[in-house]
């Protein structure tokens, strides 16, 4: 497959360069800020996790790196892909980007994947709207890419509805049509929140095969600690649209400065303790009404 | 009754849906079994957990035994007597002894009414009379449940999530039930929010002394409740024990396989955080 | 397949039935004596006994319900020796005011009532359609919220309020439209057209303007979807997103309303019709129903039903041709 212009030169810069980034809402109340000042850096081959509790803006923060915040939502400050800023590029210029250069998996397959189309047609249709090829080519290339998110018989699936798959082989699909074009970035959002522990256990494994095979940059936006300690190389901690702590995964986890951090990890409940938060914090009700 | 007779025992349930096989217009039906010979008991005072991914039939499990849904097979019975068929003052006097919390606080909270009546509602339905008066009863409650009580006349969308289970956790408490069914009550939560409400179920029914279901998809949050667990997976129980046989010595496949897919934090790094925590603790004091 | 198809037609026939026995039930049970009708001035009591054998009224409910239901598929004979008279399969009867067989009665008014169903239904479609997409699309713009109105508009002023201002104004005042009547289309093309275009403008507005409130509302559901979001980060073009994606969820729902409300309308546009003097079913039943001439009502109640059934289960089988998910089982 050829790749495109726009596609990133591994030339030792950053993948992807977020400075400053701010999310404002337009209320009748005034403006609100769901994200504020927020940077970070997303390397080739490497994986950032963003972790928050809901409202901490992990996921307007990804929605603005792909130019798909909703209505009367605005972002400022820097977005660099491979060195080239794409925050404030028309929506013609981000479209060349989104799906090809960057793309996105989100956290429900099943409401993500539209029930009138056959999953061949919402691969090939990734694909075609990037490469200049003929609905036959791009029905090889769709069903190389369920082969390579390991599901079996990919020539007859090719060919169904996506509520004939199990949520599992639906987040599968989803993730072959993020991969269909190659992209240099992927943004994961949520990705495995809505699966059997099982299921997560194999996504995760292969995604990160396909990242081993591929090289590209993934940001992985979650609420789940445990399965950001496994999937990233650096952490950023989100809580009320700000960034709180930022470091390697193993800073975070074995050294966490922020008292945030610390209740959050204190708050996990473990497969071989008991809740330290009931160790810790002797009267736990008056933390409730907060 | 002996202290060591159970509270509640569900016997061989059995629940089946009919489903369309290859497609509605062909109009081939056929039985699915769901819940499939389910048996296990519930000490007083004592946290059963039915864990299971989706489709092992958890959640149909704890309706039948919550009365929501009739058993196609089986029995339930709660304090030695049959209680899977009962109606009328039967079923009510069963509603007064077994209270649900459901997963969605919101939606399975009436907005248009306030905590107060939400709260209340329970009672009303059975008739009860209340010493000392309802409001002060609903003070107590939300007092007990982490609310402040000058709340009580709020609508439950001026509340956070774990505020509104709260609210669900004190109507439920209402009726001074013997036995709470918690379908999935804390997975909705945030992790800070969950571990709170855990903890709020567990310091209540050490004051309380009633029994409950827990029903989760999570196991990690189940090791922190209960302390029997009954493993499902495909309508059928799997496995069954206290909680440390099951999270210790797990005996069955299925139930290991469940155990090594959650995902943990490199035990490495919390050893040394817990480290860094303590040494933090001992400079400052 | 098959055998789902063969069970609908069943039900079909069952249902049928059941509408045919009410409405027969309601004509015995309400109506006045038809032979004292019919027997009109010059009448005495052996007249109109007479006339009650001849048109088999005088025998039990049952045994006339059968006659009305065995006359439809097998054709019957009313009165005896040289008065008989034979009507052949199918025979809903004749009528007691022009003695017209009532089928042919119908089948001379049928097409009129398509023209001004089929006339209606692609206007309707039309404006209530695009007029819902570029509301939903430009949601909360004027563009909106003035089709929002003149939609609100349609829906609750009356159809023979409009229809009695618009002749008022088009025909009598401005006079750049014809007095409608019923032309044939081969005769004289123009005037077809123009008899025809205020009822299908009178028609369509009311339905396109439900038609437009709910595309509206499907649209708008469907824009919030999380595929729609999946779409736009493919990169694909916002045409293309709104066509593929946007679009068939949204109006596989329009397509049972529109089967069912375009089947009603096959059964005659009463007020429609009578205003503006068109001579279909519709006014064939206002008119029967005036005179109580209860064979023809009777006949047009049952056609109505007949429609309105069969429409169903097309519109069932249709919506399992257009989404997957009913089509294939998981």
């Amino acid at each position: 497959m050829n790749r495109t212009e726009s596609k990133a030169r591994d030339d030792g810069g950053a993948l992807l360069e977020v400075r400053g980034l701010t999310v404002t809402f337009g209320t009748p109340r005034g403006d609100v800020d769901v994200v504020r000042d927020l940077s970070f850096t997303v390397d080739r081959r490497q994986t950032l996790g963003i972790v928050g509790e809901s409202g901490s803006g992990k996921s307007m923060t990804s929605l603005a790196v792909m130019g798909l915040l909703p209505k009367g939502a605005t972002a400022s400050g820097s977005i660099r892909l491979d060195g080239v800023e794409i925050l404030g590029k028309s929506d013609a210029a981000l479209r060349k980007l989104r799906g090809n250069s960057m793309a996105m998996v989100f956290q429900d397959p099943l409401s993500s994947l539209n029930p009138y189309y056959t999953v061949g047609l919402q691969i090939t249709e990734a694909y075609r709207a990037h490469h200049n090829v003929s609905r036959k080519a791009a029905r090889a290339v769709a069903i190389e890419a369920l082969d390579r998110v390991r599901i079996k018989d990919p020539h007859l699936r090719i060919d169904h509805y996506p509520h004939q798959f199990s949520g599992g082989m639906r987040q599968r699909i989803m993730i072959a049509i993020a991969l269909c074009c190659e992209p240099d970035l992927v943004i994961a959002d949520e990705p495995t929140t809505a699966l059997d522990v099982t299921v997560q256990a194999q996504i995760l494994e292969l995604m990160a095969d396909l990242q081993a095979e591929t090289g590209t940059g993934m940001i992985f936006i979650t609420h789940d600690l445990a399965v950001v300690s496994q999937v990233a190389q650096d952490v950023v901690v989100m809580n009320g649209g700000v960034q709180v702590e930022a470091g390697s995964t193993e800073q975070i986890f074995s050294a966490p400065q922020h008292d945030y951090t610390r209740a959050l990890l204190a708050a996990i409940p473990r497969l071989d303790d008991d809740l330290e938060e009931l160790k810790m914090v002797g009267d736990f009700r008056t933390g409730a009404t907060r | 009754m002996s202290a060591g007779e159970p509270l509640l025992e569900a016997r061989n349930l059995v629940k089946e849906f009919t489903t369309n096989t290859g497609g509605v217009l062909s109009g081939k039906k056929r039985a699915f079994r769901a819940v499939d010979d389910v048996s296990f008991a519930v000490g007083r005072a004592r946290t059963v957990a039915v864990v299971g991914e989706s489709g092992s039939g958890k959640s149909t499990t704890a309706r039948m035994v919550a009365r929501l849904m009739p058993a196609d097979g089986g029995s339930v019975l709660l304090d030695g007597e049959d209680v899977t068929h009962g109606t009328g003052a039967a079923l009510k006097h069963f509603r007064s002894q077994v209270q649900v919390v459901f997963q969605d606080p919101f939606s399975s909270l009436n907005p248009r009414h306030t905590v107060d009546r939400i709260i209340t509602a329970p009672l009303d339905y059975q008739g009860m009379g209340v010493p000392g008066g309802k409001r002060q009863l609903v003070k107590g409650l939300m007092e007990r449940v982490g609310l402040n009580p000058d709340h009580s006349g709020r609508y439950p969308s001026q509340f956070s999530g774990g505020q509104a289970q709260r609210i669900g956790i004190a109507r439920a408490l209402a009726v001074k039930p013997k036995l709470l069914i918690c379908d999935e009550a804390v997975s909705a939560l945030d992790v800070s929010v969950q571990a709170q409400v855990i903890n709020l179920f567990k310091s209540l029914q050490a004051e309380d002394g009633y029994s409950i279901i827990f029903i989760a998809h999570d196991l990690a949050v189940v090791r922190q409740i209960a302390h029997d667990v009954v493993v499902m997976n495909r309508g059928a129980v799997v496995e069954s024990g206290t909680r440390d046989e099951i999270f210790d010595n797990p005996t069955q496949p299925y139930t290991r396989s469940l155990l090594a897919a959650i995902p943990t934090i490199n035990p490495e790094w919390e050893a040394r955080r817990r480290v860094n925590e303590q040494r933090e603790r001992a400079a400052l004091t | 397949m098959p055998g789902y198809i063969l069970r609908r037609l069943l039900g079909v026939a069952v249902i049928l039935f059941l509408v045919s026995f009410l409405t027969f039930c309601i004509f015995f049970l309400l109506s006045p004596d038809p032979a004292v009708m019919i027997c009109g001035k010059t009448c005495n009591p052996a007249r109109i006994d007479q006339i009650r054998e001849q048109l088999g009224v005088n025998q039990p409910f049952l045994a006339q319900f059968w006659q009305f239901l065995s006359g439809i598929f097998a054709g019957r004979t009313y009165g005896e020796g040289a008065a008989a008279i034979h009507c052949a399969a199918p025979c809903l009867g004749f009528s007691f005011q022009t003695n017209q067989s009532v089928v042919d009665m119908i089948t001379a008014r049928l097409p009129v009532s398509v023209t001004v169903a089929v006339g209606a239904a692609v206007l309707w479609l039309l404006i209530g359609i695009s007029a819902g997409l570029v509301s939903a699309i430009k949601a909360g713009t004027w563009w909106d919220k003035g089709a929002m109105m003149f939609a609100l508009g349609g829906i609750s002023l009356p159809n023979y309020f409009i229809a009695l201002v618009l002749q008022y104004v088009l025909v009598v005042q401005l006079q750049v439209l014809p007095f409608p009547s019923t032309p044939d289309f081969g005769e004289d093309p123009l005037f077809w057209f123009q008899s025809y275009i205020m009822p299908w403008t009178v028609l369509a507005f009311g339905y396109a303007s439900m038609y437009a409130r709910l595309t509206r509302a499907n649209v708008l559901d469907t824009l919030g979807e999380n595929f729609m979001r999946t779409a736009r980060a493919k990169g694909l073009p916002s045409l293309l997103v709104l066509r593929r994606h946007a679009l068939r969820p949204s109006l596989t729902p329009i397509v049972t309303l529109f089967g069912m409300d375009f089947a009603g309308l096959l059964g005659g546009a009463l007020i429609t019709e009578t205003v503006f003097g068109l001579n279909g079913v519709g006014k064939l039943a206002a008119d029967s129903i005036g005179k109580n001439d209860q064979p023809v009502i009777m006949a047009v109640t049952l056609m109505a039903a007949f429609f309105v059934v069969v429409a169903n289960v097309v519109v069932d089988l249709l919506y399992a041709v257009l989404d997957p998910r009913v089509r294939v089982k998981s």
